[in-house]
């Protein structure tokens, strides 16, 4: 029972609670690598991000490790993509790091959503029938760097509400950030022209930010419905539509068992084209190389597309 | 350990846990910042007050912060409470009717769901030897449960949560409690109805299980219903660089199904500390890889139970889990294995019992819609202090060892419904020979989608 003897003297001690000192760097952590290098480029040397998930996981399935509550219990701001993607697993991590900071609607807990422009917002009821379905729009929209500038400027604005005295600072930051990935948004844009039109299958609707800026489009989904696996009929009918349109390339994103899409791709015949589904942040890598590395394999199918 | 040396040590934990609870919203180091307004970004100058709460603007002395104290009674930051149930005004969206609560906001005001978990079942036994109230437990089909689960931000200080469980014939409230988001130190309280952390089953929900049926150690330690009761629970996050969990919960020993082996039916009143149960939980968690985890806990509880003055149990159990599910690379692949023991000590007249209970569950999920698991359970009778095989008086039965081999495949056609095909050879050598039994249970899960737990 020393355990009991233990409890007693910690709820005495905390009675006489003494304020702790302010850490100097915002403590800040993501749910996704992407919001973790955006944040690391507006927030820089004055931040420390960790993101909970690898850009190797699916978002819509991360295991709520405790360890992840263990990081959640000193963070000054918890970014979130919001849109239901995190649902399965970061509000019970929410309660277990008994952070008062980062519970929803204090100002230590931003859901990213909220600076996007959103598609796929249903318009109409809808229920499970159609499938693990995002009630308040698609969640996937870092893929599209336009939504992730306007991502970079809200998290600016909120890292200089947390911390006033750098509030410039982050501001000038998030301003550079988005001037340079603008740049190289003119560059990728030039580079993928000729997607303009192209019709291409998915894996899963991961894609619809993508398409709607390059301009390429999504005619078919290899999964029936979101959430559930490709079935040999379904699977039929997406070649029988993709032979029919042509389609010269097929995506899939880096977490998915890429072996249908493989088949089909052969298939048809077409491109596989595997997005990685994040920012490979812990290795170091930018928000600005992720894209520009999707960009080269999407610009690699195009032209091989063309060829073949 | 003598139960009188323990009482004055659990009357301390009761007291500090007032003093605790009142001096909590007293805290001002780490309290609530003030809320956002529902348009997302503040201008800058408004904002500028609404820094991090461990913050003083540098235009304030130490004495002006201990003025404002004094006057606030040290309420200092604690604004209007936060508008935890307004979504952004900025999501498009978040005004549509819709049919699954939890829109994208990300915030709302309840999430609800039922859970519905039928079964089809087949025993050769005339009396299968099934403890657990919501088990298939007769031949036919079983209504194992229809779940209610409710949850929601109360307001910044807590959150409720509550499981109603409906029977065929009846309602229960399983679960109903508060936990508290706030406190300061990594501190967090509940309070109310629930069940005890003792162990990693046992706070589980069916919905959570990777078989049918719970193990026979749980309902023959605690009962049908598994450990729960009403109380006070207090947990801490330690300082330490790794994951390590410290729970303390008193809790009613009463109940059939509920505390069997303390109080259980018995109506004893309550008239200290000692007369309630204590629960200890040490959790800790170490990400061996990226793939591989380790969970391990140690438990204890002891409780008064109702053989004679003053006759006590103690529980002492321990439990690890080990999961594998590689995540650098695309896989569905889930391996997890689970092993739990209960070891129970009760002093009956003129005697202390001694008894042993456990199981260890391998689940492989082979493909994201199919895994497999088995389990072996193992329980043995009670002894007294000379070792023999003595007279159990909660099961006079059980006078020899006890285990059950269980084996299932399920299929989840997708996250909100499942089907379970499970066998199971169950010996139990007081019987003349050994009972098969075969389960198809089906589940199904409507409303706001839950949030899974480790």
């Amino acid at each position: 029972m020393r355990h009991f003897r233990f409890v007693a003297a910690l709820c005495a001690a905390l009675t006489l609670f003494i304020a702790v000192p302010a850490r100097a760097a915002v403590n800040v952590v993501t749910t996704l690598p992407d919001l973790a290098a955006l944040t690391k480029a507006v927030g820089g040397d004055l931040v420390q991000v960790q993101s909970m998930a690898l850009g190797s996981q699916d978002p819509h399935r991360v295991d709520a490790k405790p360890s992840l509550a263990l990081a959640l219990r000193n963070a000054d701001l918890l970014i979130s993509v919001g849109l239901d993607l995190e649902i399965g697993w970061l509000p019970n991590l929410q309660t277990g790091s008994r952070n008062p900071r980062i519970q929803v609607g204090n100002a230590g807990f931003l859901n990213a959503s909220q600076f996007v422009r959103l598609l796929e917002v249903p318009a109409t009821k809808v229920d499970r029938s159609e499938g693990d379905v995002h009630p308040g729009g698609n969640p996937h929209y870092l893929y599209d760097p336009r939504q992730a500038a306007a991502v970079a400027r809200g998290i600016a604005e909120r890292l200089a509400q947390l911390d006033s005295k750098n509030a410039a600072t982050y501001r000038a930051n998030a301003t550079r950030f988005v001037t340079e990935l603008d740049a190289a948004r003119v560059g990728w844009e030039k580079r993928l022209a000729g997607l303009k039109g192209v019709p291409v299958i998915a894996f899963h609707r991961t894609t619809p930010y993508l398409a709607d800026w390059l301009g390429f489009e999504p005619i078919a989904f290899l999964e029936p419905k979101p959430g559930i696996p490709p079935n040999p009929s379904h699977v039929a009918q997406v070649l029988v539509q993709a032979r029919q349109r042509k389609v010269r390339m097929v995506l899939i994103e880096s977490y998915y068992n890429d072996r249908e899409a493989k088949m089909v791709a052969n298939m048809i015949p077409a491109q596989l084209v595997v997005l990685h589904g994040g920012t490979d942040f812990r290795a170091g890598e930018t928000y600005i190389q992720h894209i520009n590395e999707m960009v080269g394999n999407l610009e690699k199918a195009l032209t091989a597309g063309k060829g073949g | 350990m003598s139960p009188v040396s323990r009482r004055p040590r659990a009357a301390l934990v009761v007291a500090s846990f007032i003093v605790l609870l009142s001096t909590a919203s007293a805290s001002a180091q780490e309290s609530v910042p003030p809320p956002l307004p529902d348009a997302g970004i503040q201008e800058p100058d408004a904002g500028a007050d609404a820094g991090s709460a461990e913050e003083v603007p540098p235009s304030l002395t130490p004495e002006e912060l201990a003025e404002i104290e004094k006057a606030f009674g040290g309420d200092t930051q604690q604004g209007v409470p936060a508008t935890t149930s307004a979504p952004p005004t900025a999501t498009p969206g978040g005004g549509l009717p819709l049919s699954i609560p939890g829109s994208g906001s990300g915030t709302n005001l309840l999430d609800m769901s039922f859970i519905l978990d039928l079964a089809a079942a087949a025993f050769t036994s005339k009396e299968p030897l099934q403890g657990g109230a919501h088990d298939p437990s007769r031949n036919g089909f079983n209504l194992q449960q229809l779940e209610l689960s409710i949850g929601s931000v109360v307001d910044p200080y807590f959150r409720f949560d509550a499981n109603i469980v409906y029977s065929q014939f009846g309602v229960e409230i399983e679960e109903a409690y508060g936990t508290t988001l706030a406190l300061p130190a990594s501190l967090q309280v509940r309070a109310g109805q629930f069940l005890t952390r003792f162990g990693r089953l046992n706070p589980t929900h069916p919905h959570a299980w990777d078989f049918a049926d719970q193990p026979f150690a749980l309902s023959r330690v605690f009962g049908g219903e598994g450990n729960r009761g009403l109380g006070v629970e207090l947990s801490w996050l330690t300082p330490l660089p790794w994951f390590v969990e410290l729970t303390g919960s008193l809790t009613d020993a009463t109940g059939e199904a509920t505390a069997r082996s303390f109080l259980a039916a018995s109506n004893d009143r309550v008239l200290s500390p000692l007369d309630l149960q204590a629960t200890g939980v040490v959790k800790q968690f170490f990400p061996l890889t990226d793939d591989l985890s380790l969970m391990w806990g140690l438990s204890v509880a002891t409780g008064p139970n109702p053989t004679g003055y003053r006759n006590r149990t103690d529980l002492y159990g321990t439990d690890v889990y080990l999961r594998y599910r590689p995540i650098t690379e695309a896989s569905t692949t889930l391996l997890t294995f689970q092993v739990e023991t209960f070891y129970r000590r009760r002093q009956v007249p003129g005697d202390v019992l001694t008894d042993f209970n456990g199981y260890a569950q391998a689940a492989w999920r082979f493909s994201q819609r199919w895994a497999a698991a088995a389990r072996y359970e193992l329980g043995t009778p009670a002894r007294g202090e000379n070792g023999e095989v003595a007279e159990d008086p909660l099961d006079p039965e059980w006078t020899k060892n006890r285990d059950r081999i269980s084996a299932n495949v399920s299929f989840w056609p997708t996250e909100f419904s499942r089907l379970r095909l499970q066998a199971a050879r169950d010996h139990a050598r007081w019987r003349d020979e050994a009972d098969y039994s075969l389960f198809l249970a089906l589940e199904l899960v409507t409303g706001a989608h839950g949030a899974h737990a480790f």
